[in-house]
């Protein structure tokens, strides 16, 4: 356990911290791109989609019939000689584990990992009382040596170097110990075996409640659960209510994604099943005594919320940690509270309370890559901007709110805009960059050069540009967005022009307004709401075979999120469902329904890579059309961790800059070893971003948006 | 008796290979039985991780604690004219043979034998009916953990086993299932791979022809 920020200054100093560990950055570094390859290829030997499914639908079903569930355990477990209790917060709990130790007269306690234990805190209400508690997993030795928490859920001591690590063992056995891993481990071997040997208490964490046998299961690697559960005379397991599920298939089928996702493996070296309290020589009575404790701390009322109930489906594997850009940089100390990673961002609100999650939670770039990879398909990014909201609503965002209120005013927000092309002149020298901007205004974000409004907006520019397409073979509305229309208006005018030389007719309806998914980001729901119905209201979608936008996350908001906090709006709602049908991301169009091909382009040699913007690779899930086109229209490239987010994220590289700076560095450097003269992406958001760094570093490349290229070399 | 499905075998067979098992086909029982002795002939002497009274001690081992004197084999769960066998043999060599009382050697063991009730292909898996206490604990004291598999039980995946595994489960008033894929191991520290952190050092698994 560590202390959650209490504000964002102290967060970001926090933060600071550990963007200055350099074994940290290595060490995460490393595994990030090991953990992508290692689970990719366990996956692929087993039906992924379908499995995540499979999970989800038996949580959801699990956690419908949560009361239903521990009842039938509660008998099943009682009838193999098993005391089932009920706490309904974190302070019961470890009253019930205490006076269970106290009855049993227990002086030493050995423990299996349990993270429902380090959500209740429970080794400081033991030793308070005069136990011993030793933590068996090496990880949890490890960090309890140093009184830290866990900083991953399955590697809990990930932040460690093995230099670290000899020296709590020299201290902790009092003789030098040697830096070699292996040799570590066998410290551990023969230290632990001793305190196995002399518990008379086991208390291990349970993976799997399965209510049919009332069985305690866990999984693990070491094998320490196997010695928690069979040498002291008392067992307890804790597990939390969500931990129930109804029969051995649904442990059976999370089993095949969980250790895959966990740690890339194909099963755990050690599942264990325990039905009951069975024989025991340690134990006077022959008997086992065995208690199995569940966890409400909320956990009944989440279950009732028809969004946030989907939290359940959490089979606690860490993958959302390890394909996180940002735990990535800062690790799992400064991600989480005691729970780890997406999911620790909202598990903290709910299991600890919002002062403990208000500032964490706006920790996320909104990547969508633990979407991507989460066991039980929870929807971690689009949870994590509901606590956003629910937090703004709670304890208000003066500057959010603020910005909130002009949003809702299209027309205020256009000419503010408009107001700060002029303001901005003295800053830009007339080029695309603000270049003389004090740095007291920069700040942390001098690590890279910010855009300028573009001189003309492409609404302005509109009624010269419109082309005139005579027996058009579809017709189509443009969405803009804010940045292109305001910023880089000249992507658009280069879609149009593709579209005029195709012989599709385009259209550009004034009254659209921002999409909404900034105001989202921010918290600002009820806004969001607002700007939504103007762009509904805005586009006759009837006319339109398509709507087409060149802001992969526009489309990916418009498409996918507008609809959902749409729900409450029912007089809007089915148009709002029509129009997120028609709405179509550049590179689809381009290849899907133009089909464009590479007789459609000069020929060029020209080295072009890529950025895959997260909006599109993972929220659209389009990934080879815009590829495709660039092998169509130049030589494509191909960029190391193409996917990986280039550190954008909207007002998240206003709000952490730090960690922003680090990902576009990272991102920089993979592009300048492609040898490319030109990158590409689908995004201005990413364009912004990289062009910036590009510039601040000096990069002699061209940043610039696929419709660019596509427009460049397009035959006639 | 299933029938016995080569293509299963080969799989399990690499799967248990890719997570440090040693595999070992053999024909018969009284192969298997051999093979457990010479593994305990061949390997160093088990390590004393904590005190034990009446052992006979060694010098220090790797990790600078005795070592035993008089080496342990365990195979609590063999039938009464296996364990005959083996013990005969292991007398021969001057190792302890039990099957039983294995509380009384927690300091460790030099080999541990079980036999598995089934396979799991797709990831090398033995199911193990470990309700014992005493068969639990040869699987997980001892330095090299060897089980038996009957080739013919060997099933395809997680879900195809399910079924068993609940008769398994039910199958006495309270029970103790394990699934073992490969020795005990970590990736704690600095996420290197290391095996036998509390567990088996080894794993082997003999399969056997039916």
């Amino acid at each position: 356990m560590h202390e959650a920020p209490k504000n964002l200054s102290d967060y970001r100093k926090q933060i600071d911290e550990a963007l200055q560990d350099d074994f940290l950055r290595r060490t995460l570094d490393t595994f990030a791109v090991a953990y992508r390859a290692n689970r990719e290829a366990v996956f692929k030997e087993v039906d992924e989609k379908k499995l995540i499914a499979k999970i989800a639908d038996a949580k959801d079903d699990a956690c419908k019939h949560m009361e239903e569930l521990f009842q039938k355990y509660k008998a099943e477990a009682e009838k193999r000689g098993v005391i089932v209790h009920r706490a309904v917060d974190a302070d019961e709990a470890n009253q019930i584990i205490l006076r269970i130790a106290r009855e049993n007269n227990v002086k030493r306690v050995v423990k299996s990992k349990s993270m429902t234990a380090e959500e209740i805190q429970l080794n400081p209400v033991l030793e308070a009382d005069g136990i011993i508690v030793d933590e068996t997993d090496l990880g949890e030795w490890i960090i309890q040596l140093r009184h830290e928490g866990p900083s991953h859920m399955v590697m809990p001591a990930i932040h460690l170097s093995r230099y670290q690590v000899a020296d709590d063992f020299t201290k902790a056995t009092g003789e030098k110990q040697d830096t070699d891993v292996q040799k570590l481990v066998k410290v551990a071997r023969v230290q632990l075996r001793r305190k196995f040997i002399a518990a008379d208490m086991g208390i291990s964490g349970c993976n799997f409640a399965i209510a049919e046998s009332g069985l305690v299961t866990t999984v693990t690697n070491e094998g320490n659960a196997r010695m928690v559960t069979t040498l002291p005379r008392v067992h307890v397991a804790i597990a939390g209510l969500d931990k129930l599920v109804p029969s051995i298939e649904d442990a059976l089928t999370a089993l095949q994604v969980l250790p895959r996702n966990a740690t890339a493996q194909r099963l755990t070296s050690y599942v264990s099943w325990i039905a009951g309290a069975g024989a025991c020589a340690s134990s006077p009575s022959g008997k086992k005594i065995m208690h199995v404790i569940f966890l409400d701390n909320g956990r009944t009322e989440i279950a009732k919320d028809p969004l946030f109930s989907q939290i359940f489906r959490c089979v606690r594997c860490g993958a959302c940690a390890n394909v996180c850009p940002v735990f990535r940089l800062v690790g799992g100390h400064k991600m989480g509270y005691i729970y780890i990673g997406a999911i620790g961002l909202i598990l903290t609100y709910f299991f600890h309370g919002k002062d403990k999650a208000a500032v964490l939670c706006q920790n996320c770039v909104g990547c969508e890559a633990c979407a991507n990879v989460c066991a039980g398909g929870i929807d971690l990014p689009r949870l994590i901007r509901e606590i956003r909201a629910r937090v703004a609503e709670e304890q208000g965002d003066g500057y959010a709110a603020l910005l909130g209120s002009v949003m809702k005013n299209r027309k205020m927000f256009h000419s503010l805009l408009k107001f700060a092309k002029y303001a901005q002149k003295p800053f830009t020298g007339g080029t695309q960059f603000q270049r003389h901007l004090p740095n007291i205004f920069l700040g942390k974000h001098g690590f890279k050069a910010l855009p300028a409004l573009a001189s003309k907006s492409f609404r302005d520019r509109w009624a010269e540009i419109e082309p005139k397409v005579s027996n058009p073979t579809m017709r189509v509305a443009i969405f803009s967005g804010c940045a292109q229309d305001f910023i880089y208006p000249e992507q658009l005018e280069a879609c149009v022009k593709i579209l005029a030389a195709r012989n599709v007719a385009v259209e550009f309806p004034m009254d659209q307004t921002c999409c909404g998914l900034p105001l989202e980001m921010m918290g600002q729901r009820k806004t969001a709401i607002d700007v939504a119905k103007q762009n509904v209201q805005a586009f006759p979608v009837g006319r339109y075979d398509a709507i087409i936008t060149l802001c992969a996350s526009c489309a990916s908001h418009l498409k996918h999120t507008m609809i959902k906090i749409l729900d409450g709006e029912p007089a809007i709602l089915p148009q709002a469902k029509l129009f997120a049908d028609k709405i179509t991301d550049f590179s689809s169009f381009m290849h899907d329904k133009l089909g464009l091909k590479k007789e459609d382009f000069f020929p060029s040699s020209e080295k072009v890579t890529y950025h895959a913007s997260c909006h599109l690779c993972r929220a659209l899930d389009v990934k080879e059309a815009p590829r495709a086109l660039i092998a169509s229209a130049a030589e494509y490239v191909p960029c190391e961790e193409e996917e990986v987010c280039c550190g954008f994220g909207g007002s998240y590289s206003a709000k952490f800059p730090e960690i922003s700076a680090r990902m576009l560095e990272n991102k920089l450097n993979h592009i300048r070893a492609t040898g490319a003269t030109r990158l590409v992406m689908d995004c201005p958001g990413c364009v912004m971003q990289l062009r910036g760094g590009a510039e601040k570093q000096g990069l002699d490349i061209k940043v610039q948006h696929l419709s660019e290229l596509l427009a460049d070399n397009l035959k006639p | 008796m299933p029938p016995v499905n080569p293509e299963l075998v080969e799989a399990f067979s690499a799967k248990a290979a890719l997570v440090n098992t040693v595999m070992q086909e053999l024909p018969t029982m009284a192969a298997a039985l051999q093979y457990v002795v010479d593994v305990c002939e061949k390997k160093a002497p088990a390590e004393l991780l904590a005190d034990e009274p009446s052992a006979e001690k060694g010098p220090l081992g790797p990790n600078k604690v005795p070592t035993r004197v008089k080496r342990i084999v365990a195979a609590p769960g063999l039938s009464d004219e296996d364990f005959a066998t083996l013990s005969a043999a292991c007398e021969a060599k001057g190792f302890a043979c039990l099957r039983e009382g294995l509380r009384n050697h927690l300091a460790g063991i030099d080999v541990g034998f079980s036999c598995a009730e089934a396979g799991v292909a797709a990831s090398g898996t033995c199911l193990m009916n470990t309700n014992d206490e005493d068969v639990r604990l040869a699987g997980m004291i001892s330095e090299t953990h060897i089980i038996l598999l009957r080739k013919s039980t060997i099933y395809p995946d997680l879900p195809s086993i399910a079924q068993l595994l609940r008769e398994r489960i039910n199958a006495e008033p309270t029970t103790y299932t394990t699934l073992i894929t490969g020795p005990s191991r970590t990736a704690d520290i600095e996420r290197v791979a290391a095996v036998g952190v509390h567990g088996p050092l080894e794993l082997h698994i003999i399969l056997l022809e039916d």
